[in-house]
């Protein structure tokens, strides 16, 4: 009985491999339809095969650009060497979700992670170097023109970091005349020249020198979304942030135009990880400890509040 | 290039800032290359290693690094370049990064020409009374800078390009005007192919004005 069933089902498998073949167009047929192809297949979820997962699932690697400099979202670990934040794990949640039990135990065997900064995520999946790009990526209309995002998998907005004794800068209207150093190709730049265009912006590659600006007194204060704030805050605690969230920023997973069937998987897989919980462990794991709250998903709580 | 009248503000002040490092680095760098390589062929022997040491110091390390010491290195000493605006430090920090760094070129290239003047003359101009300085100022540097306008102008031009560098510590020069319009509009390649040409605009008349000098020096030998 048992025997009958695996052989119906890997006739099963093998017929769906051919159909798919056939209305795909020409994919490939090379695999040997063998009971251990069968039995491999059946560990691992199955797509279609026109699906972009599929093709990823086949190659047996998911390309994936992160930062490398982003507590808590993307954070090559220098002592370990292994990518660690909230981004991160989502990715590895992705990587699950398309190579199946087998990435469950090391999931990052599965996983290239190309590094990106804020300026060369779009060019990166637009060259093709990644699959994915997960790192605090702002989901916004220009951005949608170029590439594709998942739903919303992270909300937050913007803030401003000051010195602890700063008694001066209480919100984005105080900034006028001051120095505010942020990031270049990031939406902050934008953000405070919208909102206060007396600002002087001090544009450079990434947070930290701006946060030794800070510390040193050369610039006023530091703006970008509260959740690469927090981190900073965690590297040096004699800075707080201050102010209400003045943008909204809501983060996706970004794709390039033109991969089938792959945004609603993610967004299928994103549902499932704030439906079962896994979002929440994962918010308490990485957020919490900066942010001292809870969150059960990406609610609307990063809108402004003014 | 209709993106350059979109962001006429942006590239025109980036050009600016990017003249005028070139122009205050270019000048830097030459009175600090004469006096290293005057510090090169002095009798002096403290002098001259430290002439040695200066050259191979800032030949074998990167500029970004430089840029980055001038600024936030000093900066964590609580040096501020003598202004209290971060905009004037972080510009004159590239200004004086611009001109160490490509001192040390400057000062391998005039210390060559000075060792290519024919040692007769030097031996004629001591003889007829001259002092060591005399000789320096009246016989050997005329004829040394005539002798090295075109690498002189070859490190003028390289210059100008490695201003670039300094958007990378905040200076609102050509390539970082470059990277806000992209970072607007996503248009990278006209963002930055209209930079590339602008670039262009400056360093094609600098070739042409080092060629024209080294014409002009040659009919007054």
């Amino acid at each position: 009985m048992r025997s009958i069933l695996v052989r119906v089902s890997a006739l099963g498998v093998i017929a769906a491999v051919l159909v798919a073949a056939c209305g795909g167009g020409g994919g490939s047929t090379t695999a040997s339809p063998s009971a251990a192809a069968s039995a491999t297949a059946a560990a691992k979820p199955k797509f279609e095969l026109a699906s972009y997962q599929y093709s990823i699932q086949t190659k047996g690697k998911l390309r994936v650009g992160t930062r490398e400099d982003n507590i808590p979202f993307g954070l090559k670990n220098p002592a370990t060497g292994k990518f660690e934040g909230f981004d991160v794990d989502v990715v590895r949640e992705f990587a699950i979700a398309i190579f199946g039990a087998e990435a469950k135990a090391d999931p990052d065997k599965f996983i290239e992670f190309v590094p990106v900064v804020s300026a060369t995520r779009i060019p990166t999946l637009k060259d093709n170097k990644a699959d994915m790009v997960a790192a605090t990526f702002t989901v916004n209309d220009e951005r949608l023109k170029e590439i594709d995002f998942s739903t919303v998998y992270f909300r937050t907005g913007q803030k401003i970091l000051v010195k602890k004794d700063n008694t001066t800068i209480k919100s984005v209207a105080d900034l006028k005349d001051k120095t505010v150093c942020t990031a270049k190709g990031s939406t902050s730049e934008k953000n405070v020249a919208a909102k206060n265009k007396d600002a002087k912006l001090l544009l450079l590659d990434s947070y930290p020198p701006c946060l030794i600006a800070l510390q040193q007194g050369q610039a006023d204060a530091v703006s970008t979304d509260e959740t690469i704030l927090f981190g900073l805050v965690k590297q040096d605690p004699n800075t707080k942030i201050v102010g209400d969230y003045f943008s909204d920023e809501p983060y996706g997973i970004g794709v390039a135009k033109g991969r089938v069937q792959f945004v609603p998987f993610l967004n299928k897989v994103i549902a499932d990880m704030i439906a079962d919980g896994r979002w929440t462990a994962l918010y308490k794991k990485h957020i919490t400890p900066v942010s001292g709250d809870i969150k059960d998903g990406p609610h609307d709580k990063g809108r402004p509040s003014s | 290039m209709g993106i350059l009248g979109e962001f006429p503000d942006l590239f025109l002040t980036g050009l600016w800032l990017t003249v005028q490092l070139s122009i205050l680095g270019s000048i830097g760098a030459l009175v600090v290359g004469t006096v290293i390589a005057l510090f090169r062929v002095s009798p002096i022997p403290p002098l001259r290693w430290l002439g040695v040491a200066y050259v191979e110091f800032f030949r074998n390390t990167p500029l970004l690094v430089h840029l980055f010491f001038l600024w936030l290195g000093l900066g964590a000493l609580g040096f501020r370049f003598w202004t209290t605006d971060t905009f004037g430090t972080i510009f004159r920090a590239a200004a004086v990064g611009m001109a160490l760094y490509h001192g040390a070129y400057v000062a391998e290239v005039i210390r060559g020409g000075l060792l290519g003047i024919d040692k007769g003359q030097i031996e004629a101009a001591r003889s007829l009374g001259l002092s060591f300085v005399q000789t320096l100022r009246y016989v050997q540097l005329p004829q040394t800078f005539r002798a090295t306008v075109p690498p002189l102008g070859n490190i003028g031009i390289a210059l100008i390009k490695n201003t670039s560098l300094a958007s990378t510590i905040g200076v609102a020069e050509l390539l970082q005007a470059a990277d806000i319009v992209e970072s607007r509009t996503f248009r990278s390649d006209e963002a930055y192919g209209a930079v590339l040409l602008l670039y262009l605009v400056l360093t094609i008349p600098a070739s042409l004005g080092v060629n024209w000098l080294e014409r002009k020096m040659l009919i007054a030998r």
